[in-house]
């Protein structure tokens, strides 16, 4: 080029820096450098904040989060106008849709602490999850033809945490269904 | 950082060629850690990290049976990033509507700096520079720098195009380094000290 060369662009500094910069922007970048103390402080202002960040260390799960995070399956609401089904089977609960099927192993896996709610949930309540999940949402929608006779009717006045009693051998069994305890969030994939 | 690879979620079956479903369980064991960092970095404490997290999950949860393998990282970021840029829009609009009850729940209820460092092992005051950024600036850094991200990715992940990737990621970090700056002048910052 014959152009006096200018400074580099701001963006130009900020992918060198990231290492996405092609071998030929790279090399002339460099050389501009070479001769530049305004631009080598501003990519050293950048290398400089990139680190501050790198340091950061892992952040331990809380394990209340853990429990409730495992417990998904037996709390999460499923949209009932989602694609897809869910059905159960003894220790396994598979969702089919447009893709493909998923399953979930219910049995017991390798012994954790402090799951003792996933633990008895997980025993008993398969049934009452598919139950639930898609006869919950069906009534609520479908008024009052298809739904699975199971579970007693829920209110469909969207209080939540709704609380359903249900019966499930060998016990009765009461779980929770509703948006996690947590900011009922909105609006997103 | 020691991190999952991309491939992780496969790599429970033995035969690489077999996608073998893993157990929800395992995909909490396998993700959680990376979608609560993010969420940690991302809101700057462990209430709204929580609930950005359970947020993930559950929506993960919901649209597994249109999971396709491969994309599952990807997928986790921009669940997280989605959600964590509806709460802030959301809290901006509370503000505006002025609702006194909520107040609480505005960003700006800091953690102490012990608490944060409890927390996150992250010096607290580089999470109240990140805390201090644009959250659009925030999302690009964190993914950046972070998480490690490529340009192409975090473009992917935002719906954005590179140039706007390149361009917040170079505020995010000026910002972010005036910020450090700001809340520790005696902190040696490069171009002052020749580093």
């Amino acid at each position: 080029m014959n152009i006096p060369e200018s400074h580099l662009a701001q963006e130009a500094i900020t992918a060198l820096v990231d290492g996405e910069l092609t071998a030929g922007p790279a090399g002339r970048a460099a050389r501009h450098l070479a001769g530049c103390m305004q631009c080598r402080m501003a990519v050293e202002a950048q290398r400089e904040a990139k680190e501050a960040l790198h340091g950061s260390a892992d952040v331990a799960v809380p394990g209340d989060l853990m429990s409730r995070l495992c417990a998904i399956p037996f709390t999460a609401e499923m949209p009932g106008s989602g694609p897809g089904a869910m059905s159960a089977g003894p220790g396994e609960l598979t969702m089919t849709g447009g893709s493909g099927s998923w399953s979930l192993d219910l049995t017991e896996p390798a012994p954790r602490r402090g799951h003792l709610s996933a633990r008895w949930l997980r025993r008993g309540v398969a049934g009452t999850v598919v139950g639930l999940g898609v006869g919950v949402t069906a009534l609520v929608l479908n008024l009052p033809g298809d739904g699975p006779r199971g579970p007693v009717g829920p209110a469909a006045d969207s209080v939540r945490p709704v609380q359903h009693s249900e019966v499930a051998p060998p016990a009765v069994r009461t779980v929770t269904v509703g948006t996690a305890p947590g900011a009922p969030l909105g609006g997103t994939p | 950082m020691s991190e999952a690879t991309p491939d992780q979620l496969a790599s429970h079956g033995a035969d690489p060629d077999v996608w073998v479903a893993p157990t929800w369980e395992q995909v909490v064991r396998d993700h959680s850690a990376r979608v609560y960092r993010l969420a940690y970095r991302l809101s700057g404490n462990a209430q709204d990290a929580e609930d950005l997290t359970q947020e993930t999950f559950v929506r993960v949860f919901r649209s597994l049976a249109s999971y396709s393998p491969g994309t599952f990282e990807g997928w986790l970021h921009r669940i997280t990033t989605n959600l964590f840029l509806d709460m802030v829009r959301r809290r901006q609009r509370i503000r505006f509507d002025a609702l006194p009850e909520d107040t609480e729940r505005l960003p700006g209820r800091a953690p102490s700096p012990e608490q944060v460092y409890a927390d996150t092992h992250l010096d607290p005051q580089v999470q109240a520079a990140l805390d201090a950024l644009a959250p659009e600036f925030r999302v690009a850094v964190v993914l950046c720098d972070i998480e490690g991200l490529t340009y192409e990715e975090i473009a992917a992940t935002l719906g954005i195009k590179l140039g706007t990737v390149r361009s917040r990621i170079h505020r995010g970090r000026v910002q972010l380094r005036s910020a450090l700056a700001h809340l520790a002048p005696r902190r040696p910052v490069a171009g002052e000290v020749g580093a």
